[in-house]
Formats: structure tokens, C-alpha cells, sequence
């Protein structure tokens, strides 16, 4: 080891060896550290029971209306009847089905479309128009036609949620790909790669770190498409039923439904934060 | 070998959409094998379109490129690069970044070299963190990896775009003795391009001083120093002389365009 750091006369940024003996400052350090992490998850617990109670007792004591406002117990109440009527699992299903095949869907054909795009300059030239305005195009827009085209309900809304991941999951990963580093690519050059090659150990590795941010916003922007997709038509699913509870003025059930959404989306979320995790070791 | 690599009245041609822009005129130098050459200029002559030239990444408008007599053509792997920053793939273990040439040339399965791999590493004191994220490295023993990435495909000739201006100064002092060190070991020719005058002196058998764009050949200098080392040389009581031959050569040029 000691021959390693003679020539350079610099420290290594890492340590071979953990430290054992700690100094006070350091214990003291730490402790702030830990000090910081349990306030901040308790001032997160802490807003939201806030919120729910401050909801709660606005909501018993009829400061807001609980017919439009509902309130937790009633939504906690509309979610133990819907799990009581089972059917909730169906609606819970058939959205998370929809969600997920639409998200990989999106995802692959559009990593698959954004290396077609880098593999051929002229072809990302031809369709650069045709993305810039399918981007800023607002996908719900072409939900009528989708119905008729892929018919109601299960296939529309996969259809709606690839529409709305696709555009940005092409844009953003083709991005990736053209802002690799020149000088990588004269490197790979020299050593004679083939353009599959400097695809294979180069663009894609490389852009492995805009390809897990595709996959976090896509998990926003398919939910989006898939309540979207719901409203439209649907005859199930958690988008349904909150049309459904609108239409029947159940607005218990809208917010019950809402939440169920907000953990599903959630699940998924943290799914792909471990995901990224793993990437990273 | 006198003469391994030789530049014959070399010129190239930049496109551009308003106008042509000549690059390299009437170029003419050699450079000896197991010598390293230094190519200094004032910035924006030209010197790495020289050394895309020569690793046949470009082609000459007219002239020809010789390295060991034969032409160079595209893609004939005689040439290893080395860039400015040490462009290892943060993804890949040292080792595996030390074995994507092999990788690229299908010969990662060749014991041979492999051997030669886990060799070059022990030599240079970086078998230890084989396995390691060149993240986990210091600068200079990256730029030590890459120059052992470069060496595993044995090029014929070592091209180096100033491949210390990414590091601090002390470091760089330190990096330049070392990859000197190397290269010298390897017994390899070197082309380095580079604006640091007593970098360049350091290192090199000899200079060929360029001038504005386009370049052409305005001195070339052969240096003998009693030093060994490129810090010794900076020592050396010759080298003062040398910078200011080459200084003068430099910015003679430069008053007469100014």
C-alpha cells in the first residue's frame, strides 16, 4: 500500500481499513446526524397526522362539509366496506395491471425507438419535428380516437398510458444517448468498435443513469395515463370508480379510491427506488 | 528504427458550411522508433487533427502518413490514444476497463493476454485495485490505468493529447515522471501534443515546434539532457536554453500575425 501512495505524495479517497478508535467529535457528529434523521421522520409523521386530525375534527364539528369534504373515518370506513365487497381487489387489479403493461411497454419500445433514432443520424433528423409536436401535444386529446380504434376500457387506457410515457421516454433517453462523450467514442475508435459496440459497452451503459429517472417519472406520467385512460372509458378500475363516485356523489368513495391510487403509485415508485439502488451497487 | 513514423507534406481540409478551413499544410516531420516526439503550437494550430491523422481517424487531403513504412489506413491498429482526461468507464472495474480493447478485439479469452494484463498491473502497482471503480482511484493512478488500457493493445505508437491538463500541478509533475516511466519501459514511441512548453521539454527526444493554423513544421529540435527523469530534466541547466529556443520559435510567429 505504502508504494502505491509514494509516487503521488496525494491521499486516496478511500480507505482500506475501517477506523475503530473514534474521536468525541466524531461520536458527537454522528449523533447530530442521527439527531437530524429521527426529527425529520417524525416532522413527517407528525403533518400528516396534523392534517388528518385538523380534516377530522373540521369535518365533526361541520366546519367543512362532510358530505363534500368527507373526512379519515368515513374514507377508512369506505375502504373497509369496499375490501368487505371484495370487488375493490378487481378494480384495484385491473389499474395496476393496466399501469404496469403500459409503463413496460412504453418503456422498452421507447428505449427500443431512441436507439434506432441514435443508430441513424438521418432518421433522428426526419423525426425530430414529429416528436417535438407529439410531445406538446396533450395525449388525452386523442382519447376518442383511441376508443374507437383499440375499442374501450383495458386496451384503451394501456394504449392512453404508453401514448403519454412514450414521447418523453424517446426524448430523454435519445438525449442520453447523443450527449456521450466524444472523446469516449474516438476511444472506442481507436480500438476498432464496432458501431454495436460502442452502442453495447458504451451509449447504453452509459445512459444508465437517465434511464432510471426515465423509469421515475414514467411511473407518474402511466398512472396519469391510466386514470386518464378510465375516465374516458372504462367500466373498472380505481379511475372508474372515482368517476363513478363522482357521478353518484360518493365523494367517500373518490377520496377512498384516491387513496388507494396514492399507494399503489407509491409501491411503484419504491419499486423502482430499489431498483436504482441495486444499479448503484 | 530511424524514421518509424513519417509525415510527407501532409495538408488537410476542415468542411464547413461557410467556407474550407486548411488545417495542416505541407507538414513534414519523422519521428525515430522507441523516441518520444513532442509537438508544440500555439493554441488552435491544429495539433490534434495531427494526431487524428495519424491514428487514421482522419485522412490527409494530400501527403501520406507513414508508420513503419506502411501507409496508414483506417482502422490497423498501430496507434493507442491517450486524451486529455483518462476517460475510463465509471461502470467497469479497473480490470475491466483495462480489458475492453481485448473485449472489442474478441481476445479476452487469449491467456497470453491476460497474463500481460494481470502483469502490466503488478508492474505498476494497481493489481491491488483491480477491482475497484476507477471512482475509488486517485487522478493519477487513472490516468495510470488508462495508459495501461492503451498499452494492452500493443500499439506500435502512442499518441498523447495533452494528457495531463485535466490534473493539478503537483500531480501532474508526479503523473508526467510516471507515464514517462512506462512508456520508456514499454520501449514505445510516443507522439504527445501539447501548449506546455516545459511539459513537453520533460518528456520528449524531440520537439517539433508548429506554426498558427495552418500548420506547418517551423523547428524541429532534438534535446539531449544529462537528467533521466522528466523532474531531473527540469533541473537540468540545459533546459533553460531549450525553452528558449523553443519560446522564441513560438512567439516569433505569433508577432508577426499579431
Amino acid at each position: 500500500m505504502a508504494g502505491i501512495l509514494k509516487p503521488f505524495g496525494e491521499v486516496l479517497p478511500m480507505k482500506t481499513k475501517k477506523q475503530v478508535n473514534f474521536s468525541q467529535a466524531h461520536k458527537k457528529y454522528i449523533k447530530r446526524l442521527k439527531q437530524e434523521k429521527i426529527l425529520v421522520v417524525f416532522l413527517q409523521i407528525f403533518i400528516l397526522a396534523l392534517l388528518l386530525g385538523l380534516w377530522e375534527l373540521l369535518a365533526h364539528f361541520e366546519v367543512i362539509d362532510p358530505f363534500f369534504f368527507s373526512s379519515p373515518s368515513r374514507v377508512i370506513k369506505c375502504i373497509a366496506s369496499l375490501i368487505a365487497g371484495g370487488e375493490i381487489w378487481m378494480h384495484m387489479g385491473i389499474s395496476l395491471a393496466e399501469t404496469v403493461i403500459g409503463f413496460i411497454v412504453a418503456t422498452l419500445l421507447g428505449a427500443i425507438i431512441a436507439i434506432l433514432l441514435w443508430w441513424s443520424e438521418r432518421a433522428r433528423k426526419v423525426s425530430q419535428p414529429y416528436l417535438v409536436i407529439l410531445n406538446s401535444l396533450p395525449k388525452i386529446a386523442l382519447g376518442p380516437m383511441i376508443i374507437f380504434w383499440v375499442g374501450s376500457g383495458f386496451s384503451a387506457t394501456v394504449v392512453m398510458c404508453v401514448l403519454i410515457c412514450i414521447v418523453i421516454t424517446i426524448i430523454s433517453l435519445l438525449n442520453a444517448f447523443t450527449s456521450c462523450d466524444q472523446d469516449k467514442i474516438l476511444l472506442m475508435q481507436s480500438m476498432h468498435a464496432s458501431k454495436f459496440q460502442i452502442l453495447r459497452k458504451l451509449i447504453l451503459p452509459n445512459a444508465i443513469p437517465e434511464f432510471v429517472s426515465v423509469l421515475k417519472i414514467n411511473v407518474g406520467m402511466s398512472w396519469v395515463g391510466t386514470v386518464m385512460g378510465e375516465y374516458i372509458s372504462s367500466s373498472a378500475g380505481l379511475g372508474y370508480l372515482i368517476n363513478y363516485g363522482k357521478s353518484m356523489l360518493n365523494l367517500d368513495l373518490v377520496m377512498a379510491s384516491i387513496i388507494l391510487l396514492s399507494i399503489l403509485a407509491g409501491g411503484m415508485y419504491f419499486l423502482v427506488n430499489l431498483f436504482e439502488k441495486r444499479k448503484q451497487q | 528504427m530511424e524514421n518509424f513514423l513519417q509525415f510527407n507534406s501532409v495538408s488537410y481540409f476542415y468542411q464547413t458550411k461557410d467556407n474550407e478551413i486548411q488545417a495542416v499544410k505541407d507538414l513534414t516531420f519523422s519521428v525515430n522508433e522507441n523516441q518520444f516526439a513532442s509537438i508544440v503550437g500555439p493554441s488552435g494550430c491544429g495539433k490534434t487533427t495531427i494526431l487524428s491523422l495519424t491514428a487514421g481517424l482522419l485522412t490527409p487531403s494530400t501527403g501520406e502518413i507513414l508508420i513503419g513504412n506502411e501507409k496508414v489506413g483506417k482502422h490497423d491498429g498501430k496507434v493507442g490514444y491517450m486524451f486529455q482526461r483518462d476517460h475510463l468507464f465509471e461502470w467497469r472495474t479497473i480490470w475491466q476497463n483495462i480489458t475492453l480493447g481485448l473485449e472489442i478485439q474478441k481476445k479476452n479469452k487469449d491467456p497470453k493476454k491476460l497474463a500481460r494484463a494481470e502483469e502490466l498491473l503488478k508492474k505498476y502497482d494497481l493489481y491491488n485495485f483491480r477491482n475497484k471503480k476507477p471512482r475509488q482511484l486517485s487522478g493519477g493512478m487513472r490516468q495510470r490505468v488508462a495508459l495501461i488500457r492503451t498499452l494492452m493493445l500493443e500499439p506500435q505508437l502512442l499518441l498523447l493529447d495533452e494528457p495531463f491538463s485535466a490534473l493539478d500541478f503537483q500531480t501532474r509533475l508526479l503523473v508526467c515522471d510516471d507515464v514517462y516511466d512506462i512508456i520508456k519501459r514499454e520501449q514505445k514511441t510516443a507522439l504527445l501534443v501539447s501548449h506546455d512548453i516545459s511539459e513537453a521539454l520533460s518528456m520528449s527526444d524531440r520537439i517539433i515546434v508548429l506554426s498558427s493554423r495552418p500548420a506547418c513544421t517551423k523547428q524541429v529540435v532534438d534535446l539531449s539532457f544529462e537528467g533521466k527523469t522528466p523532474l531531473l530534466k527540469r533541473e537540468d541547466k540545459e533546459f533553460g536554453r531549450y525553452f528558449e529556443t523553443i519560446w522564441r520559435s513560438l512567439t516569433n510567429e505569433n508577432q508577426k500575425t499579431s
